[in-house]
């Protein structure tokens, strides 16, 4: 599903990455942690075609990342859903409004899109929210709004940097079941978080990084 | 259909949002336009008046005084078959005699004492409507100056090329005024437009972040630019359409141009729609200017 060979990035003559080789097969939940500046949400980013490396290639469902032309980013993109955490909701549109986003960009019909934006609401729990605003959510509730938006257009690839770093104890509970959830229907989730309690429930496999260098790759305990 | 209206939708919200420089946008398409039209407006009845003027020139052949009556005719003939000639009319020794007297009756007695009719016949050629440029009547001249029946020709070369050569010079300096007004133009525009990319920045990087493609982040902005340019062409239109009544109105009746504005006539509806045409490019111009640059260097 996604292979990542010898990939090295440097921002502005800074190492982010050095040499990472790894591959997360189909429905594994993977969990990148380490301190601030490990390389965490570089590696996010490289997977989710933000950046290109320096050095390395990266595939992605056997599509090589590193040589994507720019036109193609954005459907690569199509095929996954990436959770960020500070939310980036539209404030003025309503929560059915930003879930329905991905899919007007791809063109689906009303009704098609009425569908799916229902179901991934009812699925993170905020179906009676669909005519709020999203500026007066709460933080919770605006994850899990973004969320929705993540998985409307069933990705393969779940991709989250920091998804509970706003939220308090409580709701980053929640929120990680959510995840933990979705990679039971099938989803590969890739997470970058240093929360230790969002790493014990989701029990997936850890992948620790510090100064861009992977420190170990440990698989889900039993 | 959900595109269209999703794309129709953010162009308004962004119009109604950005309410100050959408109106600055408008007002300064509108004036640009304004000022492009009113020379256009002028070049367009130049032309009319000049076309008028020129159908009325005329070319004078005068034939041997020697050639035969059948020569004669059989040279009308020719001369009327020539496409830059819309009719030929032969005024007789005896035509000319009676135009003369019928012209100066004062002066008729001069010709009592002439024995014989000095006036010369000749054939009086008035140019086609669809107005021959300058080289085809020279050619034409030159070609009947050679004909051994002509004596001469006489036609005002010099005020053809005259109305030819102002033709011309509007014609650079419509082209030359219009281009530096559209670049004014598609400046402000493109100004306008990045203002309000500026302001919905964070809307564009979610848009990229759940795979909008540049072509379906742009489009709202090129329908805004596209508004503010056709809003612009047609506030000109209004602003052209009621100076030009108000100087019809008030010109009408002084002499010096009294008799010429029967000939002024507005835009055709054509060249109406051109202009607001003209307003959309030049907005479209503008937000593609704006975008090209913010957009370059994104993944």
């Amino acid at each position: 599903m996604i292979q990542l060979f010898h990939v090295t990035k440097y921002y502005e003559g800074c190492l982010a990455l050095s040499d990472i080789s790894l591959r997360i097969d189909k429905g594994e939940c993977v969990l990148l942690t380490g301190p601030s500046g490990a390389g965490k949400t570089s590696l996010l980013k490289l997977i989710f075609g933000a950046e290109h490396p320096d050095d390395g290639q990266i595939l992605v469902q056997n599509r090589n990342i590193a040589r994507l032309r720019r036109a193609d980013v954005p459907y690569h993109r199509r095929t996954m859903g990436f959770v960020l955490q500070d939310f980036k909701l539209l404030p003025h549109r309503t929560v059915f409004e930003n879930v329905a986003l991905p899919l007007i960009i791809r063109g689906l019909s009303s009704f098609e899109s009425r569908r799916k934006v229902i179901e991934a609401l009812r699925a993170v729990g905020m179906e009676h929210k669909q005519t709020t605003l999203a500026s007066v959510l709460s933080a919770g509730e605006q994850q899990r709004a973004c969320i929705a938006r993540a998985i409307v257009n069933s990705p393969i690839i779940l991709l989250a940097d920091e998804p509970t770093g706003n939220l308090d104890p409580q709701l980053t509970i929640e929120i990680a079941e959510l995840f933990k959830a979705i990679n039971a229907r099938g989803t590969t989730v890739m997470m970058a978080t240093h929360n230790r309690q969002v790493v014990e429930q989701l029990n997936g496999r850890v992948l620790r990084l510090d100064c861009g260098h992977l420190l170990s790759d440990q698989g889900a305990s039993a | 259909m959900k595109r269209l209206w999703y794309f129709i939708r953010e162009a308004y919200i962004s119009l109604r949002t950005h309410q100050a420089s959408t109106v600055i946008g408008i007002i300064t398409t509108a004036f640009t336009l304004t000022s492009f039209g009113t020379f256009l407006l002028l070049y367009h009845n130049v032309h009319n008046l000049i076309g008028r003027v020129q159908t009325n020139i005329q070319i004078i052949v005068y034939p041997k005084d020697s050639i035969e009556p059948q020569k004669l005719q059989d040279l009308k003939k020719a001369i009327q078959t020539e496409s830059a000639i819309d009719s030929v009319t032969l005024i007789s020794k005896k035509d000319a005699t009676k135009d003369f007297t019928h012209q100066f009756p004062d002066e008729a007695y001069l010709l009592d004492g002439l024995g014989k009719n000095p006036f010369p016949a000749s054939l009086v050629l008035n140019l086609a409507h669809t107005i021959p440029s300058t080289d085809v009547v020279s050619n034409l001249v030159n070609r009947l100056q050679q004909n051994p029946n002509i004596d001469r020709v006489r036609y005002n070369r010099d005020w053809i090329e005259r109305l030819t050569l102002i033709i011309t010079y509007l014609e650079i300096g419509a082209l030359i005024v219009g281009g530096v007004l559209a670049l004014a133009s598609i400046t402000i525009i493109a100004n306008t437009v990045q203002l309000a990319f500026y302001t919905r920045q964070e809307e564009i990087e979610i848009l990229r972040l759940i795979g909008g493609t540049n072509l379906f982040i742009s489009i709202p902005y090129l329908i805004e630019g596209a508004v503010i340019g056709g809003l612009g062409g047609g506030i000109a239109l209004v602003f052209l359409r009621g100076g030009f009544e108000f100087f019809k109105h008030k010109t009408g009746t002084l002499s010096v141009i009294g008799g010429f504005s029967s000939v002024f006539e507005f835009f055709p509806f054509s060249l109406s729609l051109l202009l607001i045409s003209g307003g959309i490019l030049l907005g479209c111009i503008g937000t593609l200017t704006s975008m090209y640059g913010w957009m370059r260097f994104r993944l």
